[in-house]
């Protein structure tokens, strides 16, 4: 398990690198001007000033140049400063706790509702409540999560006033419960229907019917064997979804006001700021990566026949 | 030239999401409209304000955008009084010169910065030498390009080779001499400008803090650790050694910062912010909802339909006229904006000093008219592409004008397209865009001349639609050289026969509006749109 661990560790550098290389290419790619972005639409832009500008960020010099300089500075333990003039490490250290809050919400709150769900249709197959999850799930994935976004801000932080409507201020969970719900909800759909039919090939399996014929009650069975068996599929699906939701967290953090990495990356690309994109994207990368690793490790307290090598 | 920037990036903002929050509340019921904080110790007069992140992004006088929070740190020599449109002087004791060009500045006594040291004519010099020194790379740098000694500090080639500019002398404590590189009558409306506010010795040791917590001498302070990266909040303290006139009401002022206008209205209706602007889409639910609590805003700025000048298409005069007389200006105002805006009859409206005058021959529907002088230029042929930048209300209204010329003049292909303004102003300039394009464009400081000279100035970064006219340059020239009240006159002369070679066609000027709480009052705008801080009363 130990040596596992190691090469996994090993493995996500050159993906890590990669990730750096291909965001920063993606930055550089976007068309027009970041001088000109920084300065806004008709301001007047002095010709020294740009200069200074385009020196200080090596923007005359070729990509691979640009990226050369970039990657020194990673080594160096320099994450570059935006255009702004912030260094991206404490643009960092202020963003990730709102971008872990919202994170941790929106996954506890996908979590317990797809497993909640999922099971609930798995058993009642075929009954109401099996269509009632379906018709739910379908509606929640035929409506892009942005639509969600407002919506739910309008109904009920504006109109309602159960919730904030934007910020951060109200601190956790009170800030958070809204965006995470939008955001569970954008990958809700597809794990509490992964859950239902994980159950199904559960409950027809020969262990089902070896533990009624025990005795044993019916919640028991469903609950200590059933969902616990089912879940390896739903856990990794978990560690993926923690991917869209990190993505996610860029047009949740900007529709809320939340003050976290997504809100940099929000702001930072129409301004083409690349170190900003850069920065965090790869971070963004690390905790996917960390994430999947522990999921895979779960793996085998989940199902001890699972041998990790 | 001194030429301008726009503080408001896009002034209707990002309104996108403004859509959807309108068909929403029109199915909305009534929200709670109350301050959400006491403000702590008891009955200390408070608010909150919203504003766009982008008006708290800088505070150094040489990088800020001119928002009213920097108005509420910064008190420059002079302000604009947004009712005579006078430049009265703040800081400044007197203004004068004899010729325009060499200008001696007296400044009052008494003024402190909020760390307690003393305003001086050193102050200015050390804040003016910083901006325009080029390696600082502060975005304001060439507001300073009348200044005698610019090009020192900005060499085409190569490091300055000095450090201050040689036209701004520090007589005596109080006595400030500025040198400028040809005459300029409207420098005291200049000097209004948050870029030319003072900066204090402490500010130099660290310009980062300084930036993030700036020490102005405005009537109210930055409390705490300033803008700290990722808050949202910023919180002013009223300055109770303040020397201008214009002393707060509110103790202290929350300042909370959004990515757009749209999210800060919505905290507003939420009952979160007390004061914000409202653009877009919102000014009509605003308009329904807080009746009382709207105060009009009306921008000192022009939306305009340019003409690629440059384009062999639009080389006959007859043609533009065409176009401009067959836009209905009325329409677009009434059913696309609601009322929130001016017709066109000039390039300024009232707002703006010296503006208001009915400039435009050209700027009321005439079909019958356009139809003719489309058909003496010989009529048009093939497709005809109008351009934009991104934004939710330019791109209707681009579509609202490319019907009306499709059914006017007969037009058949008509497309729109629409750019990043990082990349359409660099297309323009390259003369890469084909065909004419609607842009908006802000007065720098209050004055009709500041208005013209940055469109039909020929090297203006804003002029792009290529205009280029000697006797235009030679009245604006006079203008700039003459006496405040022929000034005005020469800047009309020079606006009326720019307009006539009808390089572009004013559409309308914008209209926006600021909804406050009912706890407020005598909320007025800034110059720039914002709330003036300082003149809020809190109930």
């Amino acid at each position: 398990m130990g040596r596992y661990i190691v090469r996994r560790v090993l493995l996500a550098i050159p993906v890590l690198l990669g990730t750096t290389f291909v965001i920063y290419l993606a930055v550089y790619a976007l068309p027009g001007d970041p001088i000109r972005a920084l300065f806004g639409p008709n301001q007047v832009i002095s010709p020294s000033v740009e200069r200074a500008l385009r020196e200080r960020f090596h923007l005359d010099d070729p990509l691979i140049v640009q990226y050369g300089h970039y990657l020194a500075g990673l080594a160096r333990g320099d994450l570059g400063t935006s255009f702004s003039g912030r260094p991206v490490s404490e643009i960092i250290r202020a963003g990730w706790p709102v971008t872990f809050q919202l994170g941790i919400t929106a996954w506890l709150m996908e979590a317990v509702l797809a497993i909640l769900l999922g099971t609930l249709a798995g058993v009642r197959r075929g009954k109401a409540a099996d269509y009632t999850v379906l018709a739910g799930t379908t509606l929640a994935m035929g409506i892009p999560f942005f639509v969600v976004a407002y919506v739910a801000q309008f109904v009920f932080g504006v109109q309602l006033g159960w919730f904030p409507v934007s910020g951060a201020d109200a601190g956790w969970p009170v800030a958070y419960l809204l965006p995470g719900l939008v955001l569970a909800l954008g990958v809700l759909p597809q794990s509490a229907r992964v859950t239902r039919n994980s159950v199904l090939d559960n409950l027809s399996a020969d262990y089902v019917d070896t533990a009624d014929a025990k005795g044993l009650p019916r919640r028991v069975v469903v609950w200590r064997h059933v969902v616990r068996n089912s879940l390896i599929p739903v856990v990794s699906l978990l560690g993926v979804s923690l991917g869209y939701m990190l993505g996610g967290t860029v047009l949740i953090e900007g529709i809320f006001n939340l003050p976290g990495l997504g809100y940099q990356i929000f702001t930072s690309i129409p301004q083409h700021d690349g170190p900003v994109v850069v920065g965090i994207g790869t971070l963004l990368v690390l905790v996917f990566l960390l994430v999947n690793l522990l999921v895979d490790l779960l793996y085998g307290i989940l199902d001890p026949r699972i041998r990790l090598h | 030239m001194f030429a301008t920037r726009n503080r408001r990036r896009g002034w209707a903002g990002v309104a996108a999401a403004g859509a959807l929050a309108l068909a929403l509340a029109a199915c909305g019921g009534t929200a709670t409209q109350d301050s959400g904080d006491g403000g702590g110790a008891g009955g200390a007069k408070t608010f909150s304000i919203g504003v766009t992140s982008y008006f708290v992004s800088h505070f150094t006088p040489g990088q800020s955008g001119g928002s009213n929070i920097d108005y509420a740190v910064f008190t420059p020599l002079t302000a604009v009084d947004s009712a005579s449109g006078q430049a009265r002087n703040a800081v400044a004791e007197s203004i004068e010169s004899e010729d325009n060009k060499v200008w001696t500045i007296k400044i009052k006594k008494g003024w402190t910065f909020h760390n307690g040291e003393e305003v001086t004519a050193q102050s200015f010099a050390d804040s003016w030498n910083a901006t325009a020194y080029g390696p600082n790379a502060m975005t304001n740098n060439y507001l300073f390009a009348d200044f005698e000694g610019y090009a020192d500090l900005n060499p085409a080639e190569g490091e300055p080779k000095t450090k201050t500019l040689s036209g701004v002398e520090v007589v005596d404590t109080h006595t400030l001499k500025v040198t400028l590189t040809k005459p300029l009558s409207l420098l005291p409306y200049i000097l209004a400008q948050s870029t030319f506010a003072p900066m204090p010795k402490a500010a130099f040791t660290d310009l980062k803090a300084f930036d993030a917590k700036p020490i102005g001498n405005g009537p109210y302070q930055v409390t705490g650790e300033g803008r700290t990266t990722g808050a949202t909040k910023i919180t002013l303290q009223r300055y109770d050694k303040y020397a201008g006139e214009l002393k707060g009401d509110a103790e202290t002022v929350e300042v909370k910062s959004y990515q757009d206008e749209v999210a800060a209205y919505r905290d507003f209706q939420a009952g979160a912010v007390d004061v914000t602007l409202v653009g877009g889409n919102n000014l009509t639910n605003a308009a329904t909802r807080y009746k009382d609590q709207l105060v009009q805003v009306p921008f000192p700025a022009v939306i305009y339909l340019g003409f690629p000048l440059w384009d062999k298409r639009f080389e006959d005069i007859k043609v533009r006229q065409a176009f401009s007389l067959a836009v209905d200006r009325d329409a677009i105002v009434k059913s696309l904006l609601r009322g929130f805006g001016q017709p066109a009859k000039g390039l300024a409206g009232s707002t703006i000093p010296g503006g208001g005058a009915q400039d435009c021959e050209f700027c009321s529907l005439d079909v019958a008219r356009a139809k003719s002088l489309l058909a003496e230029a010989g009529g048009w042929s093939g497709p005809l592409k109008l351009w934009t930048y991104q934004d939710p209300v330019n791109t209707t209204i681009l579509e609202a004008v490319s019907n009306q010329l499709r059914t006017n003049l007969g037009i058949e292909t008509i497309t729109t397209g629409t750019q990043p303004v990082d990349q359409l102003y660099p297309n323009l300039t390259a003369h890469k865009i084909d065909g004419p394009f609607l842009l908006y464009m802000g007065a720098g400081y209050p004055h009709l001349y500041a208005l013209a000279d940055q469109l039909f100035t020929k090297g203006s970064g804003t002029n792009v639609t290529g205009y280029d006219d000697e006797e235009f340059a030679s009245l604006l020239r006079k203008a700039a050289a003459a006496e405040p009240d022929q000034a005005m006159g020469l800047a009309q002369e020079a606006t009326r026969t720019a307009m006539a070679a009808v390089p572009l066609s004013p559409l309308f000027q914008p209209v926006g509006g600021l909804v406050h709480s009912k706890k407020l009052s005598n909320v007025t705008p800034e110059f720039l749109g914002g709330a003036r801080i300082a003149a809020i009363k809190v109930n």
